[in-house]
């Protein structure tokens, strides 16, 4: 070790002398004299460690010793123990880098192949605005690297932060926050910018997905996390099954289904409410169920609204409000417990959404502004079973509903159809670690409707997909 | 079936027990910190033991049930060195508990406060599943038992000073009893010294360390991956070499690799209880160390 040390420093001076002929001798003197220097403080640095790692050793054969020779009474088994702490606290060297107080670092990387046969940019019908739906690219595309750092910002809070670097060279801010760690009774309260505690999927990352996609309901409604900047209040009930109830309230940065909106506002424009409720079954079974509820109003001035058919191509604006209510439930389930050979995962969410507001039609031009009455829903089942290590087959069931779409004089402008969009997919995936997988899946996409004929255009599709984490990565939500 | 029997009564009795005089609650993240617990606390504390001798602790999950019962413990007693690290972060941090967060006294991690083996000199996620601050599996450490046993009761007493008298009478009680015992496993398992053992994850290299066992190899290729059959042919070849004498796997982890290579071989495979529970004879922690060194030495016939 030390030798490598010597010898590290020497070839470095060494390359680093190879400069200009004329200042050689001087440096060359230098660097000798460095490298003694270099020599002799390691020589010392390594004689103390030699030495303190001697005493620990010889304290430690001490306390084994002692504690052999176990007859001796309570009082002198005491004294052993003060030696062996001494041992231990010997041999621990403190840490001396301010290193030691950076942030757990990790970073995602993942990437698709995608093959369909319809674009994948046309939008799915009869659900507007659904701004999320946009699907990984045709062909080889990056997924977003995802940056995660964390950390104890002091014995009161944490804070954390996730960067999304996207294909387009854009880095966005999924999550930043700082979340207290002190409160007690049960309570946390989060602010900054994070995804909503809405539903099962919302809060969960793209890279810990079951499915390369999210579920169309996901996608459509909150498309496909919903995060708000504001703050988060969580109670956990003290009872020996989880009982959570959380609350939040923010500017309302994004408005579900649209995507970001420009808010010029005082005031929290933006609420939602969830309770979770969850628990074992024997040792080999646990659940969750929950409900969740979102609330939020357009910015002044409405939204950008894309029709429901996707047909008009002019502009249309919404002003009102929309309410999200949801029930989702989780189970999984391994043999006493032990996910390592198989385990088995259910999910499920249902939600709906309620449009109540003006809806003007083509603002350029016709500006035709008249109530709009929507209440649109949509659900999703799906399994994933770990059947040998490291892999996994999962099945998964969307559908949306049309529901009812009341539009009045604009009825005349817009067409809401009549249509159910629905979606089977099959993946089959291989985890040789936590950190690396890589997947296969098939999407049976029947999403879209030929508006002239009112046929069901059918897509095969298929993905290739690899994610990939590096470095600390921190323990995933149930 | 009647061990589970037994067991639900016998929880159950000791729930009835408990309840009829709990002061402190203790969530213990496997079941040798809660037989610790017991012996240290006895009738003080009530625990709840969130993982089993059948279930793997790196790979466990954050599970709703144990954000619940972190989030009435006054005392979090984990392993640590990373064990954990999969899911009881996020259990704490989900728990809303400011008496179970870091630097809190109702948060000990065991390993933090025992010399550790099989420290690695460099860590890389290439290695495997590998813990940078050495083997975490530490309750197959007499030494660390202890170690662990005094820093448990000064937490106790800090956290509930009413016991202090009852804390201290009950380790001087616990440690006489254990060196004793310590005394007993080294004469008990002295023909094991210098055995050669290859175990499938390096769950017991405490325990093979006190009694001098030799342990050749590992059947997981790296830490945390599981046997391949390349890994175990090279196995198979390395007998001739540096032969074996026994393989070993925990109660948690399938008998089918340690099986094919005790048939191609030719030496004796056998499980031991990972923790406490993890067979019918290792109940407490005294009983782990008495059944773990019995069945090594039963296999062997010495």
């Amino acid at each position: 070790m030390r030798h490598t040390l010597i010898a590290a420093t020497v070839f470095a001076a060494a390359c680093t002398c190879a400069g200009p002929a004329t200042a050689q001798t001087a440096e060359l003197d230098q660097i000798r004299k460095d490298i003694q220097e270099l020599r002799s403080s390691y020589e010392a640095r390594i004689r103390v460690l030699e030495d303190k790692l001697k005493a620990a050793e010889s304290s430690v054969v001490k306390a084994q010793e002692a504690s052999a020779r176990a007859e001796a009474s309570a009082a002198k088994a005491e004294t052993t123990a003060a030696q062996s702490n001494a041992a231990v606290s010997q041999s621990e060297v403190p840490p001396t880098s301010q290193t030691a107080f950076n942030p757990a670092l990790s970073l995602i990387l993942n990437g698709t192949w995608g093959r369909y046969g319809n674009d994948p940019t046309t939008r799915m019908t009869g659900f507007a605005p659904s701004g999320g739906d946009v699907s990984p690219a045709r062909g080889a595309s990056l997924g977003e690297s995802e940056l995660f750092l964390t950390s104890s910002i002091d014995p009161y809070f944490r804070g954390s932060l996730l960067a999304a670097i996207t294909s387009e060279n854009t880095v966005e801010v999924e999550e930043a926050y700082a979340e207290t760690l002190a409160l007690g009774q049960g309570l946390t309260v989060k602010a900054g910018r994070f995804f909503s505690g809405l539903g099962y999927l919302n809060s969960v990352h793209a890279h810990a997905w079951d499915f390369v996609d999210p579920a169309l309901v996901q996608r459509a409604f909150l498309g496909p996390n919903y995060g708000d900047d504001g703050v988060q209040l969580r109670w956990v009930a003290p009872l020996p099954v989880l009982l959570q109830f959380g609350a939040e309230i923010g500017r309302g940065r994004e408005f579900p289904g649209v995507g970001d909106v420009n808010r010029n506002q005082n005031g929290a424009a933006s609420r939602a409410f969830f309770v979770k409720l969850g628990g074992d079954i024997g040792t080999s079974g646990s659940y969750q169920i929950g409900a969740s509820h979102l609330r939020q109003h357009t910015a002044p001035g409405g939204v950008a609204f894309l029709d429901y058919d996707d047909q008009s191509g002019v502009t249309n604006l919404f002003s009102g409000r929309q309410r999200i209510s949801g029930v989702d439930m989780v189970y999984k389930w391994a043999p006493d417990g032990n996910p390592q050979y198989r385990n088995f995962k259910f999910a499920a969410e249902w939600y709906q959404r309620k449009y109540d507001g003006d809806l003007a039609f083509d603002t350029a031009g016709l500006a035709a502004t008249d109530a709009l009455a929507a209440r649109q829903s949509g659900w999703y089942a799906q399994a994933v079973y770990q059947f040998v290590p490291y892999w996994r087959v999962g099945g998964r069931y969307d559908r949306l509903r049309h529901g009812t779409v009341a539009l009045n004089s604009n009825a005349a402008n817009l067409v809401a159809p009549a249509f159910d969009p629905q979606r089977y997919s099959l993946m089959l995936d291989w985890n040789p670690s936590e950190f690396s997988r890589v997947r296969l899946q098939y999407n049976r996409d029947l999403t879209r409707q030929d508006i002239a004929t009112g046929a069901t255009i059918a897509d095969n599709q298929l993905f290739l997909q690899y994610v990939f984490s590096l470095g600390a990565h921190g323990a995933h939500q149930f | 079936m009647k061990l589970s029997t037994n067991i639900a009564i016998g929880a159950t009795l000791l729930l009835c027990a408990i309840l009829a005089q709990a002061t402190i609650q203790v969530f213990a993240c496997s079941p040798e910190w809660g037989s610790l617990v017991t012996e240290l606390a006895g009738p003080r504390a009530s625990t709840f033991v969130a993982t089993t001798a059948l279930q793997d602790v790196h790979r466990i999950q954050a599970r709703p049930s144990l954000i619940a019962r972190a989030r009435t413990a006054d005392l979090v007693v984990c392993t640590g060195a990373d064990l954990e690290i999969g899911w009881m972060p996020l259990v704490r941090t989900q728990a809303g508990n400011a008496r179970i967060q870091a630097g809190k006294p109702g948060f000990f991690e065991a390993a933090s406060v025992v010399p550790r083996i099989e420290v690695p000199t460099s860590v890389d996620r290439a290695l495997g599943d590998v813990h940078p601050q050495g083997n975490p599996h530490i309750q197959f450490g007499p030494r660390q038992i202890r170690l662990a046993a005094e820093e448990l009761t000064r937490r106790l007493v800090r956290i509930d000073p009413a016991g202090e008298t009852e804390y201290r009478t009950r380790l001087a009680d616990f440690t006489r009893r254990w060196d004793a015992a310590t005394e007993h496993w080294a004469k008990m398992g002295a023909p094991l010294k210098g055995v050669t053992v290859i175990q499938h994850h390096k769950n017991f290299s405490y325990l093979f360390d006190f009694l001098g066992m030799r342990q050749v190899a590992s059947l997981e290729p790296k830490p945390g991956v599981e046997p391949t059959s390349a890994h175990l042919r090279e196995l198979v070849e390395n007998q001739k070499s540096d032969p074996v004498k026994l393989i070993i796997r925990a109660s948690y982890q399938s008998p089918a690799p340690s099986e094919w290579l005790a048939q191609r071989i030719n030496v004796p495979a056998i499980m031991l209880p990972a923790t406490v529970g993890g067979s019918e004879g290792a109940t407490d922690l005294f009983t782990l160390f008495d059944d773990s060194i019995r069945r090594m030495l039963d296999a062997l016939k010495l």
